[in-house]
């Protein structure tokens, strides 16, 4: 009678998308952080990034619990291992955000005029794509369904493509940037261009970490 | 006198407790995987495990009773007093051995129980080398191959759900189509499997001359055949949302092939010049602004509810299947409790052993009886348990499940090899796994359950060991 209860682990895919969830929370208090940074609000910085730290750790704890509940013997549709990179990288997404929304704290520096257009656009950017990911973690559950292959699996294969076209459309934007910065060096100062290559590389991580999020994704489909 | 009225006491008090047990904890793993995926209510759940368990008890049993009563050793070297004594003592010794297994909670099986005490108990009596090794290699090999051909049976239908269902624009289309078919296939299948095979010791105790093998098939597939046009009407019936406009942009052809449009249309643009370049330039906007609106209703489209459907409808075929392996359970596991009971009572009653009589009726009927009412005291609540612990066995995974299972366990019914439904089940369910259908599977359980075999046979024949010593002291002067 216990053989089936015990033969029956529980299911990772649905903690997965909490968890993906929970990173994107995280997305989105940094980019409210980044709006106020933008709009010249300080006051509120540190305590949305307090804010973030703690959703940060949330999602740290869904983490924990998924890895708790998938033991070496555990058989999934997916490779084990492929699962925890999975996760490996959705809690990347989180720490990212957690470190954006810090880095915004630390100097309150003026934006210049000439990066502010560009800035907003590329935040944007990275936002979509954290979103576009999201929305392929959340069809895990219909990719299980569905044995992971047909139609589901093109449609996923789409979205996955659709993340990475974001991804590129960021690379062009972060490198107008950089050109732009450099080409008006003298309006920074050393601390302040250091701390703008940071958080714009941070910023660009978001959607690095979800085109690979997006690709790991479709390694687990069977598409022939 | 008196001590064969005590000993036939005994027996039937015995046999009926492993009854009993089987009722009350085995029934779960035929049901439990239905009442899990939703397919059928527990109040509903019970009621077919009760008709059907008991119509396999009575009408298929008698084979592999035959083979726990007088297979497996020469019964005929005992005299009848030592035989019945060594029966009942078999009974007690699985009785027990199944209590401590449970309370440490390891997965062992009934049908191993009874088969090492049998063993044990034959190898005392009448001396190692008077066993029937052969057949009892048989019946060990059939607990190897039995987890194997319902997890391969198991596999390729799953696999074959998703090719034809799943993978599909339209799965709820889809599933129609395939669902008629489907039933057509369970039920020749199983009823070929039981009629040709499993009611031959049947038909002379009903007084009936036995039909022709042709006649039998042809009453399978007739019904069959009936099954199928009852599938076809109920689903004629049920509402098919068909979302032409959706599947039409959903088709990934078409992305495709306005992908490539926008690819040409670029090439155009960019080489030539003019008006020509301005209305390319005007074309690939549209294309573009089409392949845009194509991506977004397939993204938007949400599958969940199609999915959901398909399991609905894989819910009726799933109660088809549970019936089978409730029937299956019914004819294999009876005779764990009913094959050392026939043999002591034969012995005790007529004071001779006489291996050739055919088991009474009315002794496969008390042991489908024993079997209901173990489900009715105790076997619901299991049931129920085992339910809520494996929802994650939908109706399109229960169903191919439940169909290995049967399959494999009805065919080693009417070969009289008395399986495990649990770990062919458990066979199955692995099958679906490895089709990548199942979410999480612990693979530790395998280990425990290879474990159980190893120790199952020595405890069993240990425990029926000295139970039969005690027996004897007592009982035989």
């Amino acid at each position: 009678m216990r053989t089936f209860a015990k033969l029956f682990g529980r299911s990772p895919f649905v903690p997965l998308r909490t968890h993906m969830d929970k990173a994107s929370e995280c997305v989105a208090k940094a980019a409210q952080a980044i709006d106020h940074f933008l709009a010249g609000e300080f006051e509120h910085l540190a305590e949305l990034a307090e804010f973030v730290s703690r959703l940060e750790h949330e999602a740290d704890r869904v983490k924990n619990d998924i890895r708790n509940h998938l033991p070496k013997g555990m058989f999934l549709p997916i490779d084990r291992a492929n699962l925890l990179e999975i996760l490996a990288t959705q809690d990347s997404i989180a720490d990212k955000a957690e470190n954006i929304a810090i880095l915004l704290t630390f100097k309150h520096m003026p934006v210049a005029q000439a990066i502010r257009a560009d800035f907003r656009l590329f935040v944007d950017k990275n936002l979509e794509a954290v979103q576009a990911v999201r929305e392929v973690v959340h069809h895990l559950d219909e990719l299980m369904e569905s044995g992971f292959g047909g139609a589901e699996a093109d449609r996923v294969k789409g979205m996955v493509e659709g993340v990475a076209l974001k991804e590129h459309e960021v690379d062009v934007i972060q490198r107008r940037l950089l050109k732009t910065m450099l080409a008006r060096e003298a309006d920074f100062t050393y601390g302040e261009f250091f701390l703008w290559t940071r958080l714009i590389q941070q910023v660009a991580d978001l959607s690095n970490l979800s085109e690979k999020l997006g690709n790991m994704i479709r390694m687990t489909l069977e598409i022939k | 006198m008196e001590a064969t009225t005590v000993l036939i006491g005994l027996t039937i008090l015995f046999g009926f407790y492993m009854a009993w047990n089987i009722g009350a904890n085995d029934v779960a793993n035929a049901m439990g995987t239905s009442v899990g995926s939703g397919a059928l209510t527990l109040r509903r759940a019970v009621l077919v495990a009760a008709v059907l368990e008991f119509s396999g008890a009575f009408l298929v049993g008698a084979a592999v009773t035959d083979t726990l009563r007088s297979k497996l050793f020469d019964t005929s070297l005992l005299d009848p007093l030592t035989l019945g004594c060594g029966m009942i003592a078999s009974l007690l010794a699985a009785g027990v051995w199944l209590q401590i297994a449970s309370y440490f909670g390891w997965p062992v099986s009934t049908t191993h129980s009874i088969v090492g005490a049998v063993v044990g108990f034959g190898c005392v009596a009448v001396g190692v080398n008077e066993i029937e090794w052969g057949e009892v290699g048989k019946i060990a090999s059939s607990w190897v191959v039995s987890p194997l051909m319902a997890g391969a049976v198991s596999y390729i239908l799953f696999r074959i759900i998703l090719v034809k269902v799943f993978y599909k624009k339209n799965p709820v289309a889809a599933a129609h189509r395939i669902t008629p078919p489907l039933v057509f296939i369970v039920l020749t299948v199983m009823l070929s499997v039981t009629g040709l095979k499993g009611l031959k010791g049947m038909w002379p105790r009903m007084g009936i001359e036995a039909p022709a093998p042709a006649l039998i098939w042809l009453a399978a597939v007739l019904i069959g055949v009936t099954g199928y046009l009852i599938a076809k009407k109920m689903l004629s019936r049920a509402h098919v949302d068909e979302h032409p406009e959706n599947n039409h942009l959903l088709n990934s052809y078409v992305a495709r092939g306005l992908e490539k449009a926008g690819m040409h249309l670029r090439r155009v643009a960019d080489t030539s010049e003019g008006v020509i370049q301005d209305r390319a330039v005007a074309l690939l906007e549209q294309v573009d602004a089409l392949a845009a609106d194509a991506r977004h209703t397939a993204m938007q489209l949400p599958p969940t509810n199609e999915f959901r459907e398909v399991e609905r409808i894989f819910s009726y075929l799933q109660i088809l299947t549970a019936c089978f392996v409730a029937f299956a359970h019914g004819a294999n596991d009876v005779a764990n409790a009913i094959g050392p009971m026939a043999g002591a009572l034969e012995a005790f009653r007529d004071g001779a052993v006489n291996a050739k009589a055919a088991v009474p009726l009315w002794l496969l009927a008390l042991g489908g009886v024993g079997i209901i009412i173990g489900l009715a005291t105790w076997g619901w609540r299991v049931i129920e348990t085992v339910g809520k612990r494996i929802t994650e066995l939908t109706p399109t995974r229960g169903f191919c499940a439940e169909f290995g299972a049967a399959l494999t366990i009805l065919v080693a019914s009417v070969f009289g090899l008395p399986v495990s439904t649990t770990h062919t089940l458990v066979g199955a369910i692995l099958g679906v796994g490895l089709a990548r259908g199942i979410g999480a599977l612990n693979l530790t359980t395998m280990r425990d359950i290879v474990a159980s075999w190893l120790v199952t046979i020595p405890a069993g024949a240990g425990l029926a060991i000295v139970f039969y010593f005690i027996l004897r002291a007592i009982f035989i002067p």
